[in-house]
């Protein structure tokens, strides 16, 4: 079986990011592969374990993404593809999501895997969207893939359940918490992965013209910042009154 | 001039980070508390292939050069010190005569399951009269036949209490002082070798720390780790000039943790209207703090590169790990002081790092030792 995984190296959820006040986004240097590319990289492993295939990596941008492609490799994908291009700078999910369906057409695979979301921007768009692009079904938010050799049944999460589905190969499926732990790779892979040779392909090489941006990012800004607390004082009645009054205030109450 | 990390080793250090954040640093505070060894979280340490980062293939090993393992052990002091401390004792110091002088037989019984993590070793220097002056040493090595016979009590031995093979340093001569000195492997079983009392420390807990009794032990011939006997000393210097740049860099990420948590909790204590973060006072910690660990943290990687180098540099190795460590002790109070009354709460991580850190003065060399000597070298133009 061919399996395709996307991964993308998201900052870390301990670094500092803040909106500048010129409206972009200023991120601290610290990055790991996304929580949610691990989950679908381990279930790719099993999958790719099980039947006997092949598993390679994509992901698509600057420099910094081949660290994401070396954490799949060290934690066994067969091969990595790094797709690099001036026309993925704009930070266009469409943009992005097509250069990863023509890198991943050459590929031929018989199931692609991507996170649910990518903890940065958290648009949960590129998936779906390269299932799109490739014209194969999706499904999304998965706790539990099973894979023959023609068809899927997948347990996904939906609004206060689970839900079963089951559809033909080739299909695309996004991995969320509870499908898999992720391994920690082990020392010897690690340092194989980091001398690996992963060659930027640009999308001229995959035979398509870049995509135009079809959204355009105006401006971040960061949330208000809240309020001081207040600390209630006084006697146990004075203080019911007191918190009476500001919980009335809130929504706008009468005496 | 060239002098940063190239991309392996950036990707090394960014999944070495990834393993210590995932496995040790949820642990660290259960490790501190109830002070005991994690075995567990030790073989799946062994099972990822670590513990050999510089021993050869051959036994399962990777030998990475001194850059490589010290950027593995920076990260590592990032999550539990005592852990830590366990963990270099077997890679550095434990295996060392062993990886280094061992016969197939040893290496196949001793070194191989030591770095799967299935044993674990130390190293004896420490007795109750001496440490830091290993010329001090009245534990004796004695011929007998083609066997020695062991006597002596070594104390302060990390991983002591639960050790499987102990290399063992003595005398062999106790009139020819520092020339006398040998290494011997002794190993859980041997008739004679007992594991004494455990100590009870201030920090570094979850390593277990004790005393190892050897009553006329009798080893085989091949037990003796070295060449010939007496040169002890001059193979102890090639690996503590590793152990004061590992000691030294756990010092950089001790001070490095404690001031990251001191920042983020300047940043949301507010008094008098403004984060305590705003007052200079309090940036002059964190600026202080920031100019002293660069330093201390460029000149270790200059001496991991030095040893790299097959450069001399004892001088400098013990130079950047009193730096080091000074800085950190620094720093560690200082953290505690940003915190202020919750820098004395055992709810809070400050008094940890505090308690930690103390563990650098005599780790790799008392500071009076060191600072002494190296006045000594200066005065004698040989810096």
């Amino acid at each position: 079986m061919n399996i395709c995984v996307l991964v993308k190296q998201v900052p870390d959820h301990e670094a500092i990011v803040r909106a500048a006040p010129d409206g972009s986004v200023e991120v601290e240097d610290r990055w790991v592969t996304n929580f949610f590319d691990e989950i679908a990289i381990e279930q790719a492993l099993r999958i790719r374990d099980a039947h006997d295939g092949t598993l390679t990596a994509v992901a698509a941008g600057g420099a910094r993404q081949v660290d994401a492609l070396r954490r799949a490799l060290a934690m066994g994908a067969n091969a990595a593809l790094h797709v690099s291009d001036p026309a993925l700078d704009s930070g266009d999910a469409l943009v992005v999501a097509r250069a990863l369906a023509a890198a991943i057409e050459t590929l031929s695979p018989d199931l692609v895997l991507a996170g649910r979301v990518a903890l940065d921007d958290e648009m949960g768009y590129v998936g779906p969207a390269v299932a799109h692009a490739l014209a194969i079904p999706h499904v999304a938010n998965v706790v539990a893939l099973d894979v023959g050799d023609s068809a899927l049944k997948a347990d996904r999460l939906v609004e206060g359940g689970v839900e079963t589905v089951e559809g033909p190969l080739p299909a695309l499926v996004t991995a969320t918490k509870g499908l898999c732990e992720p391994r920690v790779p082990k020392v010897m892979a690690v340092m194989k992965a980091s001398r690996a040779k992963i060659d930027a392909r640009d999308l001229a090489s995959f035979g398509i013209e870049p995509p135009s941006p079809t959204m355009r990012i105006d401006g971040h800004e960061a949330p208000p910042s809240r309020p001081a607390v207040e600390m209630i004082q006084g006697t146990p009645d004075e203080q019911v009154r007191r918190l009476a009054r500001i919980l009335l205030d809130a929504v706008g109450g009468g005496s | 001039m060239q002098f940063r990390f190239d991309e392996e080793q950036e990707f090394f250090r960014s999944q070495v980070r990834d393993t210590v954040d995932r496995l040790i640093r949820p642990r660290v505070r259960e490790i501190d508390e109830k002070d005991e060894f994690p075995r567990d979280l030790w073989e799946e340490l062994g099972s990822l292939g670590y513990f050999g980062l510089r021993h050869e293939e051959r036994w399962g090993g990777m030998e990475a050069d001194t850059v490589t393992s010290m950027i593995f052990f920076e990260e590592l002091a990032r999550g539990s010190a005592g852990f830590f401390m366990s963990v270099t004792v077997q890679m550095l110091m434990g295996t060392y005569f062993i990886g280094r002088f061992g016969s197939d037989a040893i290496k196949e019984r001793v070194l191989q399951p030591a770095i799967e993590g299935r044993k674990i070793t130390c190293i004896c220097f420490t007795e109750d009269q001496s440490g830091s002056d290993l010329a001090g040493c009245r534990t004796t090595a004695t011929r007998d036949g083609d066997d020695w016979i062991l006597t002596g009590t070594k104390q302060w031995i990390t991983n002591g209490p639960i050790v499987d093979a102990a290399t063992v340093m003595a005398t062999t001569d106790p009139s020819a002082g520092l020339r006398g000195l040998s290494f011997f492997l002794v190993e859980e079983g041997m008739e004679g070798f007992a594991k004494g009392q455990r100590f009870h420390k201030l920090g570094t807990k979850g390593a277990p720390t004790g005393e190892l009794v050897l009553d006329h032990v009798r080893v085989p011939a091949d037990h003796h780790l070295g060449e010939e006997t007496g040169r002890g000393l001059e193979y102890s210097t090639d690996i503590l000039n590793q152990v004061r740049v590992m000691t030294g860099l756990a010092a950089c990420s001790i001070a490095d943790e404690a001031m990251k948590d001191a920042a983020g909790f300047a940043r949301g204590r507010v008094a008098f209207g403004k984060p305590i973060a705003k007052y200079q006072l309090i940036r002059e910690k964190f600026g202080r703090f920031w100019v002293k660990y660069e330093a201390a943290r460029t000149f270790l990687y200059r001496v991991a590169w030095m040893i790299d180098q097959g450069m001399e540099c004892r001088k400098e190795a013990m130079a950047a790990k009193w730096l080091a460590s000074e800085m950190c002790l620094e720093a560690v109070d200082e953290a505690t002081r940003i915190y202020a009354g919750n820098g004395f709460s055992m709810e809070y991580d400050a008094q940890r790092y505090f308690r930690d850190a103390r563990f650098l003065l005599s780790g790799g060399g008392t500071h009076e030792v060191l600072v002494n000597f190296l006045g000594g070298q200066y005065l004698r133009g040989v810096t």
